[in-house]
C-alpha cells in the first residue's frame, strides 16, 4: 500500500479523536488566554500606532491644502494665513505613557490663541471647528481673507476623517513648536490695515526695552504682533516707530496737543506719549475713538530713567 | 385527594431522596437530549459499545439537531478519502462566520462617517476585537477554499450524478453564496481596498446591457458607491445570504441525509446507488463515531485558525476610502480575479498571438452591438459559473468511475486551468512568463509603486523611522547616508531601477538609461519624517521628465513590526 493511499484510508481510532479533539481545545483556550492577558497593552499599543498613521495621512492633507496660505512649516505666509506651528498657537505638548503603554497628549503650555479667541474647548477641537466651517467673522481687518470651508458638509473639500488627521498632525506641532519671533502669528485683535513690520535685531537697551514693555503693563493695552501681546484697549504699537513720524508732522498732532511742547523725533513723541497720555489723544483706538484719562499718568514715578530710555528705544525701533 | 407533587412525594417515601433526585435529573437530561441518558452519553464519550436496542438511535429521530444528520455511515465513507470532510468544514465555518460576525457587528455601524472609525475601534479599543476581526477575515477566506475544494471533490468522483443533481445544484448556490458574502463583506470596513475592490465589482452590474443603470442604482443605492451602497453591502452581508445560505444549507444537508454519502465510485456498479443501502457490519453509527470525528475536525480547524491570527495573520485595513483617489493596481478580491482576468482580455490584443480576443470582440460588436465589457464581465463571466449549475443535467454518462469519466475529467480540468490562468491574469503583474494581463503604468512609477505603494507598506515604510537620516542622496550602488538601512534601502532602488533599464516589462517598456534616482529625507515635524522619491530622465520625445513618489514616516506608526 503506497503512502499516498495509507494517509487517504487512515480512519483515527476513538482513542486519537478524542485526544486531538482535547488538544486542539486546549491550545485554542490557551491562545485565548494569551492574547486576553496581555490585550489591554497591545490595544495601546496599536491606538499609538494608528494615532501615528493619522498624522502621516494629516500631513498628507496639509501639504495638499493648508501649507499653501500656513506654510509649508507651519511658519505662516504674510497676507494669507497665520502660523499654526508657533508657540503661541500649539503651545507645548509632551507624549506622556502610562504603565500600560497608553499613550497621551500632556499639555505642557497651552495655546495662547484660544485662549485670545475665547474658545472653551481643546485646541484640537478648535482647529477641527475651523478647518470644517471657517471663521465665521473676520477678527482681524489686517489681511484682506478669511478661512475656506475644508468640510464636505459645508461645500469644502475635506471629509471628516481627513480634517481629524489634519488637525492631529498641527496638534503634534507642539511638540517641538516655532518659537514666536520665528513665526507669522495671527494679526492681533483690533490692528490697522498695516503690513507687517520688517523684523529687525534688537539692541541689548531695546531687547530690555521690550522686557519693560511685557512686564510693566503695557501689554495688558497695547498690542504689538510676534510679541504674544495682544491688548486691545489702547492703540496698536506694532508699527509705532513710524507711526510716531507721521503724527509729529501730521495737523491733527499740532493742533490739537494740549500742555506740551510739540515733539519733533519719533521717540520724543513715544515719551511724552508715555509720560504725559492725555497731551495728545489719538481719535481711533481698536475698540472705537481713544478717551482720555484711561491710560495711567504715573509712569515717571513707576519707571526709572533707565528702563523709560529702553522702553522708548525699543518702541522708535517698531517700523 | 391528588395534588401536583403527590407522585414525587411518594417516589421519594420508596426510594429515598437521593436516587430520586438523581432519577429526576436523569431524566431532564435525557428529555435534552432527545432519548440519552447520562450514561448513554458517558458510553458515547468513553467509546464503549452500544445497549440493545441502541439508544443512540434516539436522538435521529426524536430531536431537531440530529435529524438532519444520518444515523450511520457506510464504513468506506469515513475515511479522509472520498469526502476529506469539506461539507462539514464548509457547513463548520459558515457557523463560525456567523459566530465571531455577531460580536463584530455589535461594534459596527453601516456608515460612511462612522465605519472606518469603528473599525479603528474594534482594533485598538475592543478586547479581543481585533482577534474576531482576523478570524472572521482568515475564516471567510478558507471557507471559499474549503466550499470550493468540496465542489471540486464532488465533481471528480462523480458525486452529483443521479440522484444527487439537485444536491448538486443547492450547492452551487452555496457557492455563489460563499461568494457573495466574502464579497459583501469586503467593502464593511470602508477602506480603499474595500472601496474600490466593490466599486469594480459593481460596475459589472452598470454595465448589463438595457437594465444596467437600475440594477447599478438598486445595487448601490446612488450612482456611485456612498453611504446608500455601504448599508445595501451590510444588509446584504448580515441578512440576505445568510438567509439563503442557512435555507439552502437546511436543503442540501436534508439531500445527504436522503441519498446518503456517495461510496467511492470503484465500490458501486455502474449506475447504481448504494450509499444507503449499507450491511448492518459496514455500518458506522453517527454516535459516537461520526460525532467524535467531527468534533476532532472542528477542534484542530478552530485552532489551527485561532493560532494563525495570534501569529501571522492580520486582516488588512488599508486608509479610508476616497472616491477621489484611484490607488494604484486596485484588484478584485482574490476569489474573482477570474473575472478580472477576463475584462482584461480585450485590452490584451497586442499580447494574444492571433488577436482571437479581438475578432472576437469586433463580431459581437458588429452582431449584437455588445460592448466588450458587456461581453466578457456580463456575458461570459455569469456563463463561466451558470456552467456549474448544469453540469449533472448536461453530463449523459451514468458511470462514476474514473476511467469511464476521461472527457468529463478532462473538461472539468480544463476549466480548472482557465479559471487559474484567468485569476493569474487579473493580477497586476500577469501571467508568469507571458505576461498575459500586466498592468503597469510607467517604468519611473512602478519603481514608485514597488517602494511607495499607494496603499499597504512597502519598504520605505517598513525601514523603521530611526534609520532614515535627513538629507538628500542620489541613488547608485554606493550610496553613503551614515545609516546601513537606509543605504540598504538605496541600494535596492538603485537595483531594481537597473533592471527595469535593462528588462522590458511585458509591455516593451524600459527606464530610459539616462534615468537617475533621488531619495530625500525631510524632517517635518520633531517625529515625522517626508521620504521622497525622485527619478529624471529624458522620455521618448526627448523632453525632461521627473517622476516624485513621496510618503510621511512617523516614528510611532510600527509598519515595521
Amino acid at each position: 500500500m503506497s503512502i499516498f493511499k495509507k494517509i487517504v484510508t487512515y480512519r483515527p481510532s476513538f482513542t486519537v479523536r478524542i485526544l486531538t479533539g482535547l488538544i486542539s481545545m486546549l491550545i485554542l483556550l490557551s491562545v485565548c488566554t494569551f492574547i486576553g492577558l496581555a490585550d489591554r497593552t497591545r490595544l495601546n499599543v496599536r491606538a499609538t500606532e494608528f494615532d501615528a498613521r493619522s498624522i502621516e495621512a494629516g500631513a498628507k492633507v496639509y501639504f495638499d491644502q493648508c501649507a499653501r496660505c500656513h506654510g509649508p512649516n507651519g511658519e505662516g505666509v504674510e497676507g494669507l494665513g497665520p502660523a499654526l506651528a508657533s508657540e503661541q498657537f500649539v503651545g507645548r505638548i509632551e507624549l506622556v505613557r502610562d504603565d500600560m503603554q497608553m499613550q497621551s497628549i500632556k499639555v505642557v503650555q497651552p495655546s495662547e490663541r484660544i485662549k485670545q479667541i475665547g474658545w472653551s474647548g481643546t485646541l484640537e477641537d478648535y482647529i477641527i471647528a475651523v478647518t470644517e466651517a471657517g471663521i465665521p467673522i473676520k477678527t482681524s481687518n489686517v489681511w484682506d481673507v478669511t478661512h475656506p470651508t475644508f468640510s464636505e458638509r459645508l461645500g469644502g473639500p475635506l471629509r471628516g476623517d481627513q480634517i481629524r488627521n489634519v488637525a492631529s498632525f498641527i496638534v503634534n506641532y507642539g511638540l517641538n513648536p516655532l518659537p514666536n519671533d520665528q513665526a507669522l502669528l495671527p494679526p492681533a485683535p483690533g490692528e490697522g490695515m498695516a503690513p507687517r513690520p520688517t523684523p529687525v535685531p534688537l539692541t541689548a537697551e531695546q531687547e530690555a526695552g521690550k522686557q519693560v514693555y511685557l512686564a510693566k503693563g503695557c501689554a495688558a493695552c497695547h498690542a504689538i504682533r510676534g510679541v504674544g501681546a495682544q491688548g486691545a484697549l489702547g492703540p496698536n504699537l506694532t508699527r509705532i516707530g513710524s507711526v510716531a513720524e507721521e503724527r509729529i508732522a501730521s495737523e491733527s498732532y499740532k493742533t490739537n496737543l494740549k500742555d506740551q511742547p510739540p515733539a519733533t523725533t519719533a521717540a520724543e513723541y513715544i515719551r511724552q506719549s508715555i509720560l504725559h497720555p492725555n497731551a495728545y489723544i489719538v481719535a481711533q483706538c481698536p475698540q472705537g475713538p481713544c478717551q482720555a484719562g484711561l491710560m495711567p499718568q504715573n509712569y515717571e514715578q513707576q519707571l526709572t530713567p533707565e528702563e523709560l530710555n529702553n522702553l522708548v528705544d525699543y518702541l522708535s525701533s517698531l517700523k | 385527594m391528588a395534588f401536583v407533587g403527590q407522585k414525587l412525594v411518594k417516589q421519594i417515601q420508596t426510594t429515598g431522596l437521593k436516587a430520586t433526585v438523581a432519577q429526576r435529573l436523569d431524566d431532564a437530561f435525557t428529555r435534552f437530549t432527545a432519548g440519552l441518558s447520562w450514561n448513554d452519553v458517558r458510553g458515547v464519550l468513553r467509546g464503549d459499545p452500544p445497549a440493545k436496542p441502541n439508544p443512540r438511535v434516539k436522538p435521529h429521530t426524536e430531536g431537531f439537531w440530529f435529524h438532519i444528520r444520518p444515523t450511520f455511515y457506510h464504513e468506506a465513507v469515513t475515511t479522509l478519502y472520498p469526502t476529506f470532510r469539506l461539507g462539514l468544514l464548509s457547513a463548520m465555518f459558515f457557523t463560525f462566520e456567523i459566530i465571531t460576525g455577531i460580536f463584530l457587528m455589535i461594534f459596527y455601524t453601516p456608515s460612511p462617517t462612522y465605519a472606518y472609525g469603528n473599525m479603528l475601534d474594534i482594533l485598538t479599543n475592543v478586547p479581543f476585537g481585533k482577534f474576531m476581526r482576523d478570524l472572521h477575515r482568515l475564516g471567510a477566506e478558507a471557507m471559499v477554499i474549503v466550499v470550493t475544494l468540496h465542489m471540486v471533490r464532488t465533481f471528480v468522483t462523480g458525486s452529483y450524478k443521479k440522484p444527487r443533481q439537485f444536491t448538486w445544484f443547492t450547492g452551487v448556490v452555496l457557492l455563489g453564496v460563499t461568494l457573495f458574502l466574502s464579497f459583501s463583506g469586503y467593502l464593511l470596513p470602508w477602506d480603499q481596498l474595500a472601496f474600490w475592490a466593490v466599486t469594480i465589482g459593481t460596475s459589472m452590474a452598470d454595465a448589463v446591457p438595457g437594465i444596467g443603470p437600475e440594477l447599478n442604482l438598486l445595487l448601490r443605492g446612488a450612482p456611485d458607491i456612498g453611504a446608500g451602497g455601504l448599508l445595501r453591502f451590510y444588509l446584504f452581508h448580515v441578512v440576505l445570504f445568510p438567509l439563503i445560505g442557512v435555507i439552502f444549507v437546511a436543503v442540501h444537508y436534508y439531500k445527504v441525509v436522503r441519498f446518503g454519502i456517495s461510496l467511492p465510485p470503484e465500490m458501486e456498479a455502474i449506475g447504481e446507488d448504494t450509499a444507503r443501502k449499507v450491511p448492518p457490519e459496514k455500518r458506522v453509527n453517527f454516535l459516537p463515531d461520526i460525532l467524535t470525528n467531527e468534533l476532532m475536525y472542528a477542534g484542530v480547524a478552530f485552532a489551527i485558525l485561532a493560532i494563525s491570527c495570534a501569529t501571522w495573520y492580520s486582516a488588512p485595513l488599508e486608509h479610508h476610502a476616497d472616491p477621489l483617489v484611484t490607488p494604484n493596481h486596485t484588484v478584485a478580491p482574490w476569489y474573482f480575479y477570474w473575472l478580472q482576468g477576463l475584462l482584461k482580455i480585450p485590452h490584451m490584443i497586442p499580447i494574444l498571438p492571433s488577436g482571437i480576443a479581438g475578432e472576437v470582440d469586433r463580431f459581437f460588436a458588429n452582431v449584437f452591438g455588445l460592448t466588450p465589457k458587456v461581453f466578457w464581465g456580463v456575458i461570459v463571466g455569469p456563463l463561466l459559473f451558470a456552467i456549474l449549475f448544469v453540469v449533472p443535467y448536461i453530463d449523459p454518462n451514468p458511470s462514476r468511475r474514473y476511467g469511464d469519466r476521461k472527457v468529463m475529467l478532462t473538461l472539468g480540468a480544463l476549466f480548472a486551468a482557465a479559471i487559474i490562468y484567468l485569476s493569474f491574469a487579473g493580477i497586476p503583474t500577469g501571467v508568469p512568463i507571458t505576461g498575459f494581463g500586466y498592468v503597469g503604468g510607467d517604468p519611473a512609477s512602478e519603481v514608485g509603486q514597488a517602494f511607495i505603494p499607494d496603499e499597504g507598506i512597502g519598504p520605505v515604510r517598513r525601514l523603521p523611522y530611526e534609520e532614515y537620516v535627513a538629507g538628500k542622496f542620489p541613488v547608485n550602488a554606493q550610496p553613503n547616508t551614515g545609516s546601513a538601512g537606509l543605504d540598504r534601502l538605496i541600494r535596492d532602488i538603485h537595483n531594481d531601477m537597473e533592471a527595469r533599464k535593462v528588462r522590458p516589462d511585458p509591455l516593451g517598456k524600459t527606464l530610459p538609461a539616462d534615468a537617475t534616482g533621488t531619495l530625500e529625507v525631510k524632517q517635518i515635524q520633531s517625529n515625522l519624517r517626508q521620504v521622497i522619491i525622485t527619478i529624471d530622465y529624458t522620455d521618448v520625445n526627448g523632453a525632461p521628465t521627473q517622476f516624485k513618489k513621496y510618503t510621511f514616516l512617523h516614528a510611532q506608526s510600527g509598519y515595521a513590526d
